[in-house]
């Protein structure tokens, strides 16, 4: 063991100095609720238990919505099977998202997880499938969940979410029944493209819930203002969405070919990929992105941003400075 | 951030590119040849109309609407869209809507004398008449001809070309063509009316797909503008 302590049991004056600078300086650090697993790809613990997720998940919004098309059904069978393998864990999606709840059901059982009592495979185990409900509210909040478990052909959600705060009084009500029935684990709250943040930040502050989902990347960073550090403060965790703006915030970087500072090679960015993922998934207070892609190659580029070095607070300030310059 | 204003036209479009034209295309390889019933029925739709057989040319695409409410929209469509089956009814509407225009026999030939507009049978009533007749005309022939051929001369293959009776866009277009060929006033904008609903809703999508048909339907809803607006200024007997 290479250890400066080992070959001696006294502790030496300059010894106690380095050690009592280390304990200040870390006393002055932020908490930092990730960790690189022994595959080098970082996690991030939920809430209060020991329960941890890969940064890097996967939206399904547009992407997986492909109806019964046997050769559009194969190609996302395929990109949900290269997620696990790059070790993903987190895909959600939305009754809103047209047949994608279907599609993702076919993926699944085509790869090993299946209705109970079914043998899973290992591939899948890492599977946090995230749903959510929508309107109408009140009695329909159950029976859409029941009607979403067969569509993914799953037992039960890890986590379920509100839709965009529709009717989210109602509904919330019925997610925590559900979840002191253990029926689910987690339940929360979404919102995009920053709408009803003022809304966001009440329920966060006076309703018991595990998950925020939000939309939060380097062009849209509002929810740095309020809804971070509140969900930092109340142990929730968030779910960062549209980590592209859709498409167009990297799409415009690669047209107009801009080029990743010299700089980025030191926190493990070699695309724009895992810049603009990286900058997410490296704020404190950010659990996991949910970045959306049909083409394997993204899929790629995406699962390479979990990996380590992640950027730290002070790449992340050089980030900021060098994207507004563009 | 004021919550509606941020709205934008990709937040309503639930399917990628790709997607719909496979849809396209799935439905041309499931119902081949079919196509080339679709194309007989058009062509001879418009030939009727140059005839002014009006029962005919409804009798004609009555059916078809109905094919493509069932196939295209509430078979197809509605997996990709939950509002597919509104639009499906909307499509199964307007071939009732036709059916009973062919029962009913309604259209410029038979405008009652009393309604004629006082301008009607001058020089310039008749020109304005045939440029309405002209504009529905070239619109059923983009229709039939034009964008079928989008797709296999932008390079997408010969499954994606959208054809009349299979397809939303050419049944619309060519609908709304032999509309203004034959039809006026109120008449007009009630067959006229699904399908430039369906044409917009379509031309936004396929702008939001960055597909280049986009580029057809907005010019044909533009067009079929101008075309009812002087069809109803002057609604002459004879063109």
């Amino acid at each position: 063991m290479n250890n400066s302590f080992t070959g001696s049991n006294r502790l030496t004056r300059r010894h106690s100095l380095k050690l009592l600078a280390a304990a200040m300086a870390a006393s002055l650090l932020p908490a930092w609720p990730g960790f690189a697993a022994g595959s080098g790809r970082w996690q991030k613990t939920i809430g209060a238990g020991n329960k941890t997720l890969p940064v890097i998940g996967m939206g399904t919004w547009r992407t997986f919505n492909v109806g019964n098309d046997a050769r559009l059904l194969a190609a996302r069978t395929e990109l949900v099977k290269a997620f696990f393998e790059l070790g993903g864990g987190m895909i959600d999606s939305s009754p809103m998202y047209g047949s994608a709840p279907d599609v993702m059901g076919h993926a699944l059982s085509q790869l090993g997880i299946a209705q109970p009592g079914a043998a899973q495979s290992d591939m899948v185990g890492s599977l946090f499938a995230a749903e959510k409900v929508w309107s109408p509210a009140g009695g329909s909040a159950r029976e859409q969940i029941a009607d979403l478990q067969q569509r993914w052909k799953i037992p039960q959600f890890d986590l379920l979410q509100v839709h965009n705060l529709a009717d989210w009084r109602e509904h919330l009500a019925v997610l925590r029944e559900l979840k002191a029935a253990g029926k689910v684990g987690y339940i929360g709250i979404t919102t995009s493209h920053g709408r009803r943040h003022s809304e966001v930040e009440q329920i966060m502050a006076s309703e018991n819930i595990d998950f925020v989902q939000l939309t939060y990347n380097i062009s849209e960073r509002e929810a740095e203002n309020r809804l971070l550090p509140l969900a930092k403060e109340k142990g929730i965790a968030v779910i960062a969405n549209r980590p592209y703006n859709g498409g167009s915030l990297i799409n415009n970087l690669k047209r107009r070919g801009e080029r990743l500072p010299g700089w980025a090679a030191e926190c493990g960015c070699t695309s724009w990929a895992e810049f603009l993922l990286k900058f997410i998934v490296s704020h404190p207070a950010i659990s996991c992105a949910i970045p959306a892609t049909t083409r394997l190659e993204h899929l790629q580029e995406n699962m390479r941003a979990g990996l380590n070095p992640m950027p730290s607070a002070e790449n992340r300030k050089q980030m900021v400075r060098f994207f507004d310059a563009l | 951030m004021n919550s509606y204003a941020s709205y934008q036209l990709q937040d309503f479009i639930p399917f990628s590119a790709d997607v719909y034209f496979r849809l396209l295309e799935r439905i041309s390889e499931t119902w081949w040849p079919l196509h080339l019933l679709g194309l007989a029925l058009g062509a001879a739709a418009l030939l009727l109309a140059l005839k002014k057989r009006d029962r005919l040319v409804w009798l004609l695409i009555a059916p078809v609407w109905a094919f493509v409410a069932a196939v295209f929209f509430m078979q197809h469509y509605a997996q990709l869209n939950w509002a597919g089956h509104y639009v499906g009814y909307a499509f199964l509407a307007q071939a009732i809507l036709l059916l009973l225009l062919a029962l009913a026999g309604v259209s410029r030939g038979k405008v009652p004398a009393a309604k004629m507009s006082a301008v009607a049978g001058s020089r310039p009533a008749v020109i304005m008449v045939r440029l309405g007749i002209a504009i529905g005309f070239g619109i059923a022939l983009t229709g039939l001809l034009a964008l079928p051929l989008m797709a296999p001369l932008s390079g997408a293959g010969w499954w994606q070309a959208q054809v009349f009776g299979l397809h939303a866009d050419p049944t619309a277009i060519t609908t709304l063509g032999l509309a203004l060929m034959l039809l006026w006033g109120w008449r007009l904008w009630l067959v006229a009316f699904i399908p430039m609903l369906w044409l917009l809703l379509s031309g936004l999508t396929l702008s939001v797909l960055q597909a280049t048909e986009a580029w057809l339907v907005f010019p044909v809803l533009a067009a079929a503008l101008v075309g009812i607006a002087v069809l109803c200024r002057y609604p002459a007997k004879k063109a």
